[in-house]
């Protein structure tokens, strides 16, 4: 940027220069002024300048004004409190007034040792107060959700959550009630706080107004440690600190990477840590006695009789990944199983295309863009779309994707007209008949993207990490075998697979099983020997995100029993394959095959992006055929779902209700009205569900949440 | 060898000698237990209210304060059946490690709602390391040897009192 492009900014006689239209508290920044702020957040949009914190006295105007909601211009002088006794006297006067009614439990307070007010008022508020009246007292905590405790006495109104709520999240749930000093915030209607994202309110308090239901009380400031990892719970990656206490994970919070999560985390990231201590949670491995149930086994047993039941199935093996595992994990498996026993079949959870990397682009980007067609959500995604539309961005629902794609990739569309003319157009696809991403490869190409350095393509896997075992999986081994049949051993690795009613089915196939998952209602009852599994938080390693980021995760909390990648290495040992128990080794040795040579040690606490690769021409997979008449079924899973979620009792009320939904136009036809019990068929199955009525859904569709899907599939019939 | 006036020799067992014919000082301690200055920090004691509440909540600003870092505290809520202390929180396990404590007194200082004070008492050996921790319950409890404490007047007054006795 030129000279010229800047303006000149005095604050407290040092001069600055910034491009124009950056906001008095940065521009003080830049010169080395703190300005103490607590209502100012430029995530959350425009500054409201509510708190009156940020007092500055600015030449030529009369009065002390809000800093947070002046722009730098060219010649501004500005006079901190550092300098100006006016504002130092506003500003501590602002103190006096907040603490009138904020009452001094910082013992009690969960916020306290960790707040700004604390800190604030410890630097620039009075040394006592005149308050003699009683404290205003408000009935507390409040519930409002089961994961949200609110404390209004607490309160200093500075629309943080509000705001966030109306203009991030737009779920418009939190509200300010009344008018001036009878202002509360409140909930609308007071129902619960429910959204995808309510959690992050708690984080932008700047009080201990708003409060974790699942942190209250649980530890203090000095009493923990952060370890900075990242959420494997979906592909998106979340950056996160988790805060643990004696050695168990207390709270989850966001460690803002500006390019993946801009700060911002999803309830299930957020809550669903607890699941570490659910209460089915294997310990120790287990092996199936005939009539007795299971036997309790010690490691070296275990370890032996893994290696038996490997041995005896002279390599009919099939290994069953579930997503959630490390890109190291996966690769030691891949080592195991492939290089030691020949074994070259697994079963990945999901189809992945590498023809996506070239069209990378940071998840940033999206709200960049000036036009995208969605085809579906995913968490922290939805929050980038609706950053965009906000900056006023075309967002498109295409529907149904296979369908969209043909017809976005016809040059008469409208939509696939402006597409090709748009610099900075970005495609998201989710749902499960993407072919990982390759169809979408196809139609980026199509429309000259790959020139277009702004415009890109997403695909939203189903899991963390399918993409990173995929590679790793393929990288395990150059070698090449057959399909088993029948099938000696089947390997389960990971819950999600425990969990998947197509591994299950293939158990039914196979002699042997071995379960490695962390619930025990996931693998009692079909395994023959069960092994301990670990969590993303119990981990060191690496996750590969949506957008093909290589992100590092840290162990947070030493796991019940050791993690994967040390008795794979003791057992690949037996089987003369040299696998290291360290993660730092195991990807050095990834890293060699699929990532050029990374160092582990640079994937660092903010990963970068890759730069966009040369990618092989998008392998499009047969199109199924249409199935007879009837709606078409959309399985999906919905983001609260999966064997975490369901062990977090705080996250209940967020997972789907056993509905089905239903486009308008097809449930006119059939006379259904929203909220009626329904029967849904398929081929002789039936299951009573409750219709909703989604008007964007396109007509000839129905979607239900996997888990309440039960056997349908294919298309099926509504009927009341 | 330094060599040094064998005068000085004799003056020293001099100092020796004369000793011989004083009453010895010894006080036989575990029969006879002299009175500790008043404001010896000795055990801790946890003291409740009043109405029987407990006046710790169970911030943890004395575990903070620690330099010996031998306080542990854990906090759980009050409840309407399950009322312990005053405020909204309690502290569900509360341990001091004695075999760590320096008996400083900072967490006296730290503590918000003195809740927690130094007692006078100083024998607490332990046949155990593990004894040693003491729980919550204990803090709260009475200390079952008491230890005699000088009279307070004693030591408030004008001239201190190892000034005037020594």
């Amino acid at each position: 940027m030129s000279a010229t492009e800047l303006v000149t900014v005095t604050v407290d006689g040092r001069e600055v220069h910034v491009p124009p239209g950056t906001g008095l508290v940065e521009t003080a920044l830049a010169a080395g002024v703190e300005i103490p702020v607590f209502c100012y957040e430029p995530r959350l949009g425009a500054a409201v300048g509510a708190c009156r914190m940020c007092l500055c006295e600015i030449e030529g105007m009369p009065k002390l004004q809000a800093a947070c909601t002046l722009t730098a211009t060219n010649g501004m002088i500005v006079r901190t409190a550092q300098t100006s006794e006016r504002a130092a006297e506003g500003q501590e006067a602002t103190l006096e007034f907040i603490l009138v009614n904020h009452p001094l439990d910082c013992p009690v307070c969960d916020k306290g040792g960790e707040c700004p007010l604390q800190d604030l008022t410890f630097r620039w508020g009075p040394g006592n107060t005149r308050m003699t009246f009683p404290k205003r007292t408000f009935e507390k905590p409040i519930p409002i959700s089961p994961a949200i405790a609110l404390d209004r006495e607490r309160c200093i109104l500075c629309y943080r959550c509000t705001r966030f709520s109306e203009s991030v999240a737009e779920d418009g749930q939190l509200v300010a009630l009344n008018r001036g000093a009878e202002s509360v915030i409140a909930t609308f209607e007071d129902e619960p706080y429910l959204a995808p994202f309510s959690g992050n309110v708690i984080e932008l308090c700047p009080v201990g107004a708003l409060t974790s239901t699942q942190y209250r009380f649980e530890a203090r400031p000095w009493e923990i440690q952060n370890v900075p990892t990242v959420c494997g719970l979906c592909p998106v990656g979340c950056n996160i600190q988790a805060t643990t206490r004696e050695g168990k994970v207390k709270r989850i919070l966001s460690r803002n990477h500006p390019e993946v999560d801009e700060g911002w985390l999803c309830d299930k990231g957020r809550f669903a840590f607890t699941h570490l201590r659910a209460r089915d949670r294997i310990a120790d491995p287990l092996r199936r006695v005939r009539r007795r149930g299971f036997d309790v086994l010690s490691w070296d047993d275990a370890l032996g009789e893994a290696a038996e039941l490997l041995m005896q199935a002279q390599g009919r093996i099939v290994t069953a990944l579930s997503g959630s595992e490390t890109v190291e994990q996966a690769y030691a498996l891949g080592r195991l199983m492939r290089a030691g026993l020949g074994a070259h079949t697994g079963v990945l959870p999901e189809e992945t295309s590498p023809a996506l990397d070239a069209f990378r682009l940071p998840l940033s980007a999206i709200r960049d863009a000036e036009l995208e067609p969605v085809a579906e959500r995913a968490p922290i995604v939805e929050l980038w779309v609706k950053a965009a539309r906000r900056q006023g961005a075309q967002v498109e629902q295409a529907g149904d994707a296979l369908e969209g794609c043909r017809r976005l990739a016809d040059k008469r569309n409208a939509l696939g007209k402006s597409l090709r003319e748009s610099e900075r157009a970005i495609l998201i696809w989710s749902g499960e008949e993407g072919a990982g991403g390759a169809h979408l490869a196809a139609l980026a190409k199509e429309l000259g993207f790959a020139g277009k350095p702004a415009s890109g393509a997403f695909h939203l896997p189903c899991t963390p990490n399918g993409r990173g075992i995929a590679d790793a999986w393929a990288a395990a081994s150059d070698d090449e075998g057959p399909n088993p049949e029948p099938i000696g051993l089947l390997f389960v690795s990971g819950d999600e697979a425990a969990a998947d009613p197509n591994v299950r089915a293939l158990a039914e196939r196979a002699e042997r099983v071995i379960v490695n998952a962390m619930f025990q209602g996931l693998a009692v009852g079909w395994a023959d020997l069960v092994l301990p599994g670990t969590s993303y938080l119990e981990r060191d390693g690496t996750y590969v995100n949506l957008e093909g980021r290589l992100q590092r995760l840290r162990r947070a909390v030493i796991p019940p029993a050791p993690d994967e990648l040390a008795w794979i290495s003791k057992l690949a040992e037996r089987f003369a394959v040299e696998v290291s128990p360290h993660a730092s080794a195991v990807f050095a040795e990834v890293s060699e095959r699929i990532y050029d040579g990374l160092p582990f040690g640079e994937v660092g606490e903010e990963a970068p992006l890759r730069t966009r690769s040369e990618a092989p021409a998008p392998q499009l997979p047969s199109e199924p055929a249409a199935e007879g008449k009837g709606l078409r079924l959309v399985r999906y899973r919905p983001l609260f779902s999966g064997p975490a979620v369901e062990r977090v009792p705080e996250l209940q009320f967020q997972r789907p209700a056993p509905e089905v939904e239903l486009s308008p136009g097809d449930a006119g036809r059939r006379g259904i009205a929203p909220g009626e019990t329904v029967t849904v068929t398929h081929n002789g199955t039936s299951l009573q569900l409750r219709a909703r009525i989604t008007k964007s859904l396109r007509e000839g569709i129905v979607r239900i949440a996997a888990e309440h899907a039960g056997e349908l599939g294919g298309t099926v019939e509504v009927a009341k | 060898m330094a060599r040094g006036n064998p005068i000085d020799s004799v003056k020293g067992f001099g100092v020796t000698f004369k000793q011989i014919f004083k009453k010895p000082i010894t006080q036989q301690y575990p029969e006879y237990k002299r009175p500790v200055y008043p404001r010896f920090r000795g055990r801790h004691r946890l003291h409740v209210h009043e109405n029987g509440l407990e006046k710790c909540v169970g911030c943890s600003l004395c575990a903070a304060a620690c330099p010996a870092d031998c306080i542990r505290v854990v906090a759980a809520e009050n409840t309407a059946d399950n009322r312990v202390s005053a405020g909204e929180r309690y502290a569900r396990i509360y341990e001091i490690n004695m075999s760590r404590c320096i008996f400083c007194g900072y967490c006296e200082l730290a503590c918000p709602f003195d809740a927690i004070t130094l007692g006078n008492e100083y024998e607490i050996s332990e046949y155990s390391r593990d004894d040693l921790i003491y729980t919550k319950d204990m803090l709260l409890a009475e200390p079952i040897k008491k230890v005699p404490v000088a009279d307070r007047d004693l030591y408030d007054t004008p001239i201190p009192y190892y000034q005037e006795h020594s």
